[in-house]
């Protein structure tokens, strides 16, 4: 069967080409002409995987155009996004000020700063003891029998 | 508004002013550092030895501080707060505490500390009393 095609080639003399590229046996004529035949629409479903071989080299070969105006755009968003966070660093989160006064002296190495923390701190925590001592005095037996005592003298 | 001036509407921090930089006085501040597990974004703390004057300036400005704060410890000895621990209202997301503390032996010493950390000032008080 022949069908009207451009470069007047029979799908018998298309599928011997075929075979013979498959085989390596091409000319770099009939490539072109192989090529010709592929690009025409309207081929039976069994040339596709060839159209697909075909199609992928010639987009290869064709010079590809990048702009570089979206990459520019995207790189100044990205720069203003960098600022907007570095500003925020600054005016949102506390500086680093670590120093200690003893005496009136100006104190900044800051393993000495954190032990006179730290020594601020326990002051507290042994006030807790007072006052857990202070709650155990008052469950103390001996000290409710002298308090009970001084009532027990005032009837006598 | 930052962080930063998040202890600048207490009056406490007219005491830090006032008897920082003084003979007998240890004044320390530190912010964003890991103190010994605990995790605070700012620590302020003021220990002033010998100077019963210095105490009642502490009690008179805690009593305009306690103003919408939650009392969490005061003990009274011989009708005068000698321990007092304040949590005070959110402030962003900063959680913050005033703790006082006053002794009379061996020595008389007061002990202001003001706190401000991320974390829950219920937990941050645990943990101070529990590391003791």
């Amino acid at each position: 069967m022949k069908i009207r095609m451009k470069y007047k080639m029979t799908f018998e003399e298309a599928d011997r080409l075929i075979e013979r590229y498959y085989e390596g046996l091409t000319s770099g004529e009939e490539e072109r002409e192989l090529q010709q035949f592929l690009s025409q629409p309207g081929l039976p479903e069994r040339y596709e995987p060839e159209q697909a071989l075909f199609g992928y080299f010639n987009h290869k070969k064709e010079k590809r155009h990048i702009s570089l105006i979206p990459y520019k755009r995207w790189a100044s968003v990205a720069a203003v996004v960098v600022l907007v966070l570095v500003g925020s660093q600054v005016f949102f989160i506390q500086p680093q000020r670590n120093y200690a006064y003893v005496d009136g002296k100006k104190i900044t190495n800051v393993h000495e700063i954190k032990s006179q923390a730290l020594a601020s701190l326990s002051d507290l925590s042994s006030s807790t003891d007072e006052v857990e001592e202070g709650f155990k005095n008052i469950n103390d037996n001996e000290l409710v029998e002298q308090q009970l005592n001084v009532f027990s003298g005032l009837e006598k | 508004m930052p962080a930063l001036h998040a202890q600048n509407d207490l009056q406490i921090s007219k005491v830090f002013e006032q008897y920082g930089e003084k003979r007998g006085v240890v004044m320390v501040e530190l912010t964003n550092e890991m103190l010994d597990g605990y995790d605070f974004s700012l620590f302020k703390s003021l220990t002033i030895k010998d100077n019963p004057s210095a105490a009642d300036f502490v009690r008179k400005c805690m009593l305009k501080d306690e103003v919408g704060a939650k009392k969490v410890k005061q003990v009274v000895t011989n009708g005068t707060p000698t321990s007092i621990y304040l949590q005070l209202p959110r402030k962003g997301q900063l959680y913050r505490l005033i703790l006082f503390n006053e002794t009379f032996h061996p020595e008389h010493k007061i002990t202001l500390i003001y706190i401000e950390s991320k974390n829950d000032s219920e937990d941050v008080l645990k943990l101070i009393l529990k590391k003791k």
